[in-house]
């Protein structure tokens, strides 16, 4: 920790950046004789969060890893069949379909949540009256629940769409927008909050530095103030990433999937996203419980994967404070 | 500094009054999901169905009706619900903000192997979908030596299964404490459970009330976790308690619903609202270090 | 890394010490998984008056609306499992097979009056019998009908039910009501359509053909006369068709619950909400088969059927199994079980059954004395139920509204039974 300080003032030359990465690699902490006094005390500051990981994601995760592999009724129950379920789950159209329309969905409302709320957050810290009280609205709607939230909005959808004759039932085109609406309703006033702490951040001599040197409003954004947001950047979108990825509630309760399509001789629900997709496929029949298990570790892979890349992506763009 | 940012670029008070302006009307559209509720849930069900929009009337308005129906609807008392929904919370989120920040000032300060594959563990138990594990979850919880299913013992759950996203924030910020006050401590001869509690612990406050808030509202809304996983002839949520509003066919009670909807996030609210401001500065400081 | 390994191999198998030691009750005691909601007070109320009478526990959870599957699934899995649940069609009893104990020779299953509920194993064991039973059709507002014009007497068949309701559309401004309900294809009322209503050719079919098992294909022969009473619905429907994919089922009770229309097509279980909720008077209602045209039709009389049924877990202990069998013999024998399920669920297929006040069985019983015959829940056969509805209703929407031919309709209908078949 110590030396990555140092490494930072002598600047941002690349070869400090590769040592930097590197020791966020290999060290997480840097001094030794904390980490060796500390580490005798395993017990007391350890191992109760461990062993309540253990119970409550370890070994649920490992069972339900190995349920992927089984046909089963109850998870007790449980007959070994190889690689079936995920054949299945390949072949199976809808799976295939949900997560293209997922991935549409997560870089959509990536972009459009993002985008909004660092705009929201750069017009509120303008010293503009009243900010303090737009925060506090903005925030609010991260208070309600998922399922909650769905039946709001689909009452106020229905309310709205039902005076031109439709409905969000009806529509692909409406079931994606108002589920990016939601998100956005939902998700703005949390990363906005984030993005007003991080443009606190921004050195402001800097700027003023900048300033006499005659730079550009565009170039001051650029090069001054985005740099030093990067690290809100990072854990917003890292969040409204895997937010969308894992979006279940707001689905279900909004449209369900809704409208469904025929395609060749499967039903397609256009508006269903992977999470949805895992959870239907569980009560189909009985052969596909494993199938839906299947399912969730494709996607569990798939999310952790997507998530890795992006963190990596965006922490290698920050700039150490 | 925002203040400084502002001088240089905003120099009239024009922009700044049109912002405001601006800001002023999207507050109101952004609260209006909410008011939609609280007023649908004084409307008889079918003004709910049929005009949405509209405020209620003499013909629509019911009164409390809506209330007292939802709350004294089947036969398990509401204020049960409520009491449980309070005591699960408040114990599941004060376990996770101690035993997750002790593990994560541990694994961010203790250099080695295990450490790692723990904190990496707990990053990726951020990203397994709920389905993965429900069932598997309902039977550990179901058949561990101490019965996990009751109000009292199901925050243990809650505390593991909470654990991958606060320990990420939580390393996060305690990565950015610098490392001489802690030496500075242990010169002084206090020993690693002072230097936690006295000096660590309370540099963490920012990233605490964010965890706390993140988490509040993750268990204060959670319906199926505790829906597998509690002995539900003695204990319900508020959430599982507006399930079962619903009938078997899924014919829905709208007004009841809205109602104990408002019941439900009116706590929330007040919470919000009464510490809205170490909230908002928590959310921000925790995130950003982390 | 060894450490590491060696540590979590540790600490799971410690874990799986404790999994699995599930503790037996030596006196027995019963838990009841209820499905229906609506139902649940009243058990709990009929079982604290068993324990009162019997020294036997009776533990009664109700799962959430939609929610039985993942309910049963949990608590199966439990050290305390469900000693009775409900199995509700084929596909659940393929599903939960090995957990139903068969049922042939107990004292519960002698009390029974009929096998026409009941589901069976391969080789005829009882798996899970019908605890109830219901019927659905079209329920007529006899005193809406008598003000245009029209007596019941009057609908022997398809062509009368169309001619008076075209009538009452043309003078729909003056009578002030219209001929149905709206026929909505909301998620809470779509049911009424892709299963129920799509039961009629589907049962034609099968009658044709003498199906008695799940086919592995279908024709669709009378899927014109769907189209026939589908059209019917929606051109003399108090809602523009527009509106159909947004309206509710308690829309539509409402609807007919207020007069607003004649028919209202829908199940016996409505008759508590018409005669309590909406202050109906008993003796203008009745229920009439949904007539479509096909030949032979007016031979029958309403749908009967049921989704309710009891299953005993064979995987319980002895003393539980016992107890179970004890207390659902009581339901249906004593008084107050009897007196409950009347309430509850209507007519229920044992011999000390209460007489029901609903007068819509009273319907069907009275058809059945001329002779008349009871037309089956044909759609118990349904392959992946819920994704074969899900297209029906998906193609029924968009036909309806106007962005589909009734050949998607058709072929939902037809290629989306094999489809779903080969998938189970």
């Amino acid at each position: 920790m110590t030396d990555k300080k140092e490494a930072c003032a002598e600047g941002e030359s690349k070869e400090n950046l590769i040592r930097q990465k590197r020791n966020k690699k290999q060290v997480i902490s840097g001094s030794t004789v904390l980490s060796k006094t500390y580490s005798k005390w395993f017990a007391v500051f350890l191992l109760p969060t461990l062993i309540a990981f253990t119970i409550g994601f370890v070994w649920p995760f490992l069972r339900g890893l190995y349920l992927s592999f089984c046909k089963f009724v109850t998870t007790s129950d449980a007959e070994w069949v190889w690689f079936d379920n995920y054949v299945t789950a390949f072949k199976d159209a809808s799976f295939r379909y949900s997560f293209f329309y997922t991935a549409l969905f997560a870089i959509v409302s990536l972009l459009a949540i993002n985008i909004i709320a660092f705009a929201v957050a750069y017009a509120l810290t303008r010293g503009i009256k009243g900010s303090n009280l737009f925060r506090t609205v903005f925030f609010m709607p991260n208070l309600i629940g998922g399922i909650v939230l769905g039946y709001i909005w689909s009452l106020i959808f229905d309310g709205i769409l039902s005076r031109f004759g439709t409905s969000i039932l009806l529509d692909t085109k409406y079931g994606f927008l108002g589920l990016l609406v939601l998100m956005c309703w939902q998700q703005i006033g949390y990363m906005m909050i984030i993005y007003i702490a991080g443009l606190q951040n921004v050195p402001e001599d800097l700027i003023e530095a900048a300033k006499i040197d005659g730079a550009s409003g565009k170039k001051i954004l650029r090069k001054i103030i985005i740099p030093s947001v990067m690290p809100s950047i990072t854990i917003c979108t890292f969040l409204t990433l895997t937010n969308s990825f894992k979006l279940f509630d707001q689905n279900l309760a909004l449209n369900g999937g809704q409208p469904f399509i025929f395609q060749g001789e499967t039903v397609i629900k256009t508006t269903e996203m992977l999470a949805l997709n895992i959870y239907n496929t569980f009560y189909l029949n009985v052969n596909y419980r494993g199938v839906g298990q299947a399912k969730a570790v494709l996607f569990f892979v798939l999310v952790a994967a997507i998530g890795l890349i992006q963190l990596r992506a965006t922490r290698s763009k920050e700039v150490q404070q | 500094m925002a203040r400084n940012l502002e001088d240089l670029k905003y120099k009239t008070s024009f922009g700044k009054t049109v912002l405001t302006l601006i800001f002023g009307v999207l507050s109101v559209i952004y609260i209006f999901p909410i008011v939609i509720v609280f007023y649908n849930s004084f409307k008889t069900n079918d003004a709910i169905n049929t005009d949405t929009f509209a405020l209620p009337r003499t013909d629509t308005f019911v009164g409390l009706d809506n209330f007292v129906k939802g709350m004294t609807f089947g036969n398990y008392p509401f204020l049960k619900s409520v009491f449980y929904s309070i005591v699960i919370t408040v114990l599941s989120v004060l376990l996770i903000l101690l035993f997750c920040s002790m593990a994560a000032w541990y694994l961010a300060r203790v250099d080695s192997k295990f450490c790692r594959f723990v904190y990496y563990l707990c990053v990726f138990s951020m990203v397994v979908p709920f389905q993965m594990v429900m069932f598997t979850l309902a039977k550990t919880a179901d058949s561990f030596f101490i019965p996990l299913n009751t109000p009292w013992t199901i925050p243990v759950i809650y505390l593991g299964f909470g654990a991958g996203l606060a320990i990420f924030m939580f390393v996060g910020f305690v990565k950015s404490i610098p490392l001489e006050i802690e030496e500075a401590a242990m010169m002084d001869g206090c020993n690693t459970l002072r230097i936690y509690f006295q000096v660590v612990m309370p540099m963490l406050k920012p990233t605490l009330i964010s965890v706390g808030v993140l988490q509040t509202m993750w268990i204060w809304n959670d319906y199926l976790l505790p829906y597998l996983v509690l002995d539900r002839t003695k204990y319900m949520t508020i959430p599982i308690h507006i399930q079962y509003l619903k009938g078997s066919y899924g014919s829905v009670d709208l007004g009841a619903t809205m109602a104990m909807i408002m019941i439900s996030i009116i706590p929330i609210i007040i919470f919000y609202i009464t510490c809205q401001k170490y909230i908002i500065k928590g959310v921000a400081a925790g995130a950003v270090k982390g | 890394m060894k450490k590491i390994i060696a540590l979590f191999v540790v600490c799971i198998m410690v874990m799986s010490l404790f999994v699995g030691c599930g503790k037996k009750n030596a006196k027995g005691s019963v838990y009841y998984l209820n499905f229906k909601p609506e139902a649940d007070a009243a058990w709990q109320k009929l079982a604290r008056k068993y324990t009162e009478l019997t020294g036997v526990d009776v533990t009664i959870v109700t799962a959430a609306a939609g929610a039985y599957s993942e309910t049963l699934i949990a608590e199966m899995d439990k050290s305390k499992m469900p000693t009775l649940f409900q199995v509700g069609k084929q596909s659940d009893l393929e599903t939960w097979s090995n957990y139903c104990l068969d049922l042939k020779d107990t004292a519960v299953y002698n009390e029974m009056t009929t096998d026409d509920f009941n589901l069976f194993g391969e080789n005829g064991e009882v798996k899970a019998i019908g605890y109830c039973y219901e019927c659905f059709g079209i329920i007529v507002n006899k005193a809406l009908l008598r003000e245009a014009g029209y007596e019941i007497g009057d609908i022997t068949g398809f062509e009368s039910l169309k001619n008076i309701a075209e009538d009452i559309t043309a003078r729909k401004n003056v009578l002030g009501f219209s001929a149905f309900t709206s026929a909505g294809l909301d998620g809470s009322s779509s049911w009424r359509f892709s299963g129920h209503l799509a039961n009629m050719p589907l049962f034609f079919e099968f009658r044709d053909n003498n199906v008695t098992s799940q086919p592995a294909a279908i024709t669709g022969k009378y899927l014109d006369n769907y189209k026939a009473i589908w059209d019917l619905y929606v051109n003399n429907s108090t809602a523009e068709k527009s509106q159909l994919t947004t309206k509710t089922a308690d829309e539509s009770l409402a609807e007919f619950g207020e007069g607003k229309a004649v028919f209202y097509q829908n199940g016996s279980w409505e008759y508590s909400n018409l005669v309590g909720k909406y202050g109906m008077n008993p003796d203008d209602l009745a229920m009439i088969p949904i007539y479509i045209g096909v030949e032979g039709e007016e031979n029958y009389t309403l749908a009967s059927g049921t989704e309710n049924c009891w299953a005993v877990n064979s995987k319980a202990s002895e003393a539980d199994i016992t107890a179970t069998l004890d207390f659902i013999y009581w339901v249906v024998t004593s008084d107050e079980g009897t007196q409950m399920m009347a309430e509850q669920f209507g007519p229920i297929p044992f011999k000390n059954a209460k007489q029901t006040e609903n007068v819509f069985f009273n319907d069907a019983n009275r058809d059945i004395s001329q002779g008349k015959k009871v037309v089956t829940w044909a759609f118990n056969y349904t392959p992946n139920v819920d994704n074969w509805r899900a297209g029906l209703v998906a193609a029924l929407t968009q036909y309806t509204v106007g962005n589909g031919s009734w050949n998607d309709v058709v072929t939902a209908f037809v290629n989306g039974w094999a489809n779903e078949y080969q998938n189970q």
